[in-house]
């Protein structure tokens, strides 16, 4: 669905993404996983078209989409959940999910009071805050209108940028099962983690970013997760595509044990 | 009604609302201008050719400055709005100190009646006369500009309601988020300084035919400050917000004699305090949800 084939960006003369390539098949949830600072969210900046490649292409549905504009990304069905900025803070709660439905509010009208109502279905608690200011939400009350937002376009492929992050673990956990709803009700998911253990759970297929490079791509049982942790949070340097948790080779970084 | 100190009062905060409501639209999607005087001037000068020295009636005058305002934000626009911030502020000064500095050497006089008449650069441009040969008196002139102001407050009340509103506010809390809704940010940008320049414009237009006479000083950095600082102290929740900033400014602190030596100290003091207790004037954003739904309830006790 997501083809990204040797994309590289940099700011400045710093390379944060040195030649990527990852895929991501439609109807699954596919996740990215690695250390601070490996790229992550550059990708996916890059990939939504807010920061332009320097090399390489992406495709979405056979279409070339590189260097597009980022709305020019969203018309095409692609929404992102950004990490950090999720809501405007100073709109109601209503007013947030009508944002992200913009784009077809001039000709369909009905048609978004009907996603508006599904939405809230989902996020019960997002209608009884329905005229709370955004900005007054809790965190993981936030996230939850982010992702109802980013549904409003009707996406065919969602990207989030760390869902987890700063949540207590009861609501990462009901994050997490809302992504693996949304899965299950057609949309599929790209997503970006630090918290690898949930990631491991809900996902069908990993890729491993280290120093701007894909160092794995795999199911989830085929790494362990002890090694995915170690190199998602300790970030042990590339090693090129090694299935196998052990390859007898010194690390590049050596960590005090203790 | 014969007072003609009251008179000039009014029309005076009915004129300078037009160059408020003109910052506070570019407040509104989070750009602060340092050069909304410019439009202002340009419309002042363009419809005073237009009546002075073309002939042309009042309304057509009017018109004709509004559009050659927005015509100059347009120029403005298209290089300024990728700018972000502080950038942004710096380019809209530049730009107006520019048009004030064509102003001084801006020299384009024709022969009317054995008189030259026309801009003559620092000299000013002189007997912008339209109203007083049309027998326009001041109370009526009043009215005149209170009502374009209705009208231009009313058309801001339903921006505010629109989709086009509310997408300017998305933009001013956060730009890239709203980019990232699928919505093109520089043409919305362009959009509204192009509909603050014409705003300005109408304000500028008016300005010349009740004074008669425009110089180019009077349109130094001083009237674009003030005209921020009336959005920022009366609230940015609501188009009335820089009417009441500029009531307060000119209704009481320049209009009371005994205090108005002291104008500017008063008014830089309450800015400085209003931006530290209340960062978006008195009506701001959370102020007006709580006064819409005290609003919703009072309807509701009703029925």
């Amino acid at each position: 669905m997501l083809e990204i084939d040797g994309i590289a960006a940099a700011y400045g003369n710093i390379e944060a993404l040195r030649g990527v390539d990852l895929l991501v098949e439609e109807g699954g949830i596919t996740c990215l996983l690695g250390p601070n600072g490996a790229g992550k969210t550059t990708l996916m900046m890059t990939i939504a078209g807010i920061l332009k490649p320097r090399r390489g292409t992406i495709s979405f549905l056979d279409r070339n989409i590189t260097g597009m504009t980022p709305s020019g990304v969203v018309r095409r069905g692609i929404a992102l959940v950004p990490e950090n900025r999720l809501v405007f803070p100073d709109m109601n709660v209503h007013e947030n999910l009508v944002a992200g439905a913009y784009l077809r509010l001039g000709k369909r009208k009905s048609q978004v009071q009907q996603d508006i109502d599904h939405v809230f279905e989902r996020f019960p608690r997002l209608q009884e805050r329905s005229k709370q200011m955004a900005g007054t939400l809790s965190g993981g009350e936030q996230q939850m209108l982010a992702v109802a937002r980013a549904l409003m376009a009707r996406p065919k492929l969602l990207m989030m940028d760390e869902p987890s992050l700063g949540l207590a673990p009861l609501v990462v956990e009901e994050i997490f099962r809302i992504i693996s709803d949304l899965n299950a009700d057609g949309t599929t998911i790209f997503l970006v983690e630090q918290n690898a253990h949930m990631a491991l759970q809900v996902a069908d297929h990993f890729f491993l970013l280290e120093q701007g490079q894909v160092t794995f791509s795999g199911k989830p049982g085929q790494l362990s997760e002890h090694e995915v942790i170690q190199r998602a949070y300790l970030g042990k340097g590339p090693q090129r595509n090694q299935p196998a948790a052990d390859q007898g080779r010194p690390d590049r970084t050596t960590l005090p044990s203790g | 009604m014969d007072d003609i100190y009251l008179i000039t009062i009014l029309s005076n905060i009915g004129m300078i609302s037009f160059i408020a409501l003109s910052a506070y639209l570019l407040l509104v999607v989070g750009e602060i201008s340092f050069g909304q005087q410019a439009f202002f001037a340009v419309s002042a000068y363009g419809s005073g050719i237009a009546t002075a020295m073309w002939g042309w009636p009042i309304w057509l005058g009017l018109l004709w400055g509004a559009l050659v305002a927005g015509a100059a934000a347009l120029v403005v626009a298209i290089p300024t709005v990728r700018l972000r911030g502080l950038y942004f502020s710096v380019a809209t000064l530049a730009f107006a100190e520019m048009v004030r500095l064509i102003f001084e050497i801006f020299t384009y006089q024709v022969e009317i009646d054995g008189e030259l008449v026309g801009p003559d650069g620092s000299d000013g441009f002189r007997d912008i006369r339209a109203i007083y040969d049309s027998n326009v008196s001041a109370f009526e002139y009043m009215l005149i500009i209170y009502g374009l102001l209705a009208v231009v407050l009313i058309g801001f009340l339903i921006l505010e309601r629109s989709r086009l509103g509310a997408i300017f506010r998305m933009i001013g809390e956060d730009p890239m988020l709203t980019e990232m809704q699928g919505l093109n940010v520089t043409k919305y940008k362009i959009l509204a300084v192009v509909m603050a320049g014409i705003v300005a414009g109408i304000g500028g237009a008016l300005y010349a035919h009740l004074a008669t006479y425009v110089e180019p000083k009077i349109f130094n950095v001083m009237l674009g400050v003030h005209a921020l600082a009336y959005g920022l102290i009366g609230g940015l929740g609501t188009a009335f917000g820089p009417l009441i900033g500029v009531a307060i400014d000119i209704g009481l602190l320049e209009s009371i004699r005994a205090i108005s030596g002291y104008r500017m100290i008063v008014f830089g003091g309450l800015v400085a305090v209003l931006l530290i207790v209340r960062p978006r004037g008195l009506l701001d954003e959370a102020a007006m949800h709580w006064l819409r739904g005290r609003w919703r309830g009072l309807i509701r006790a009703e029925n």
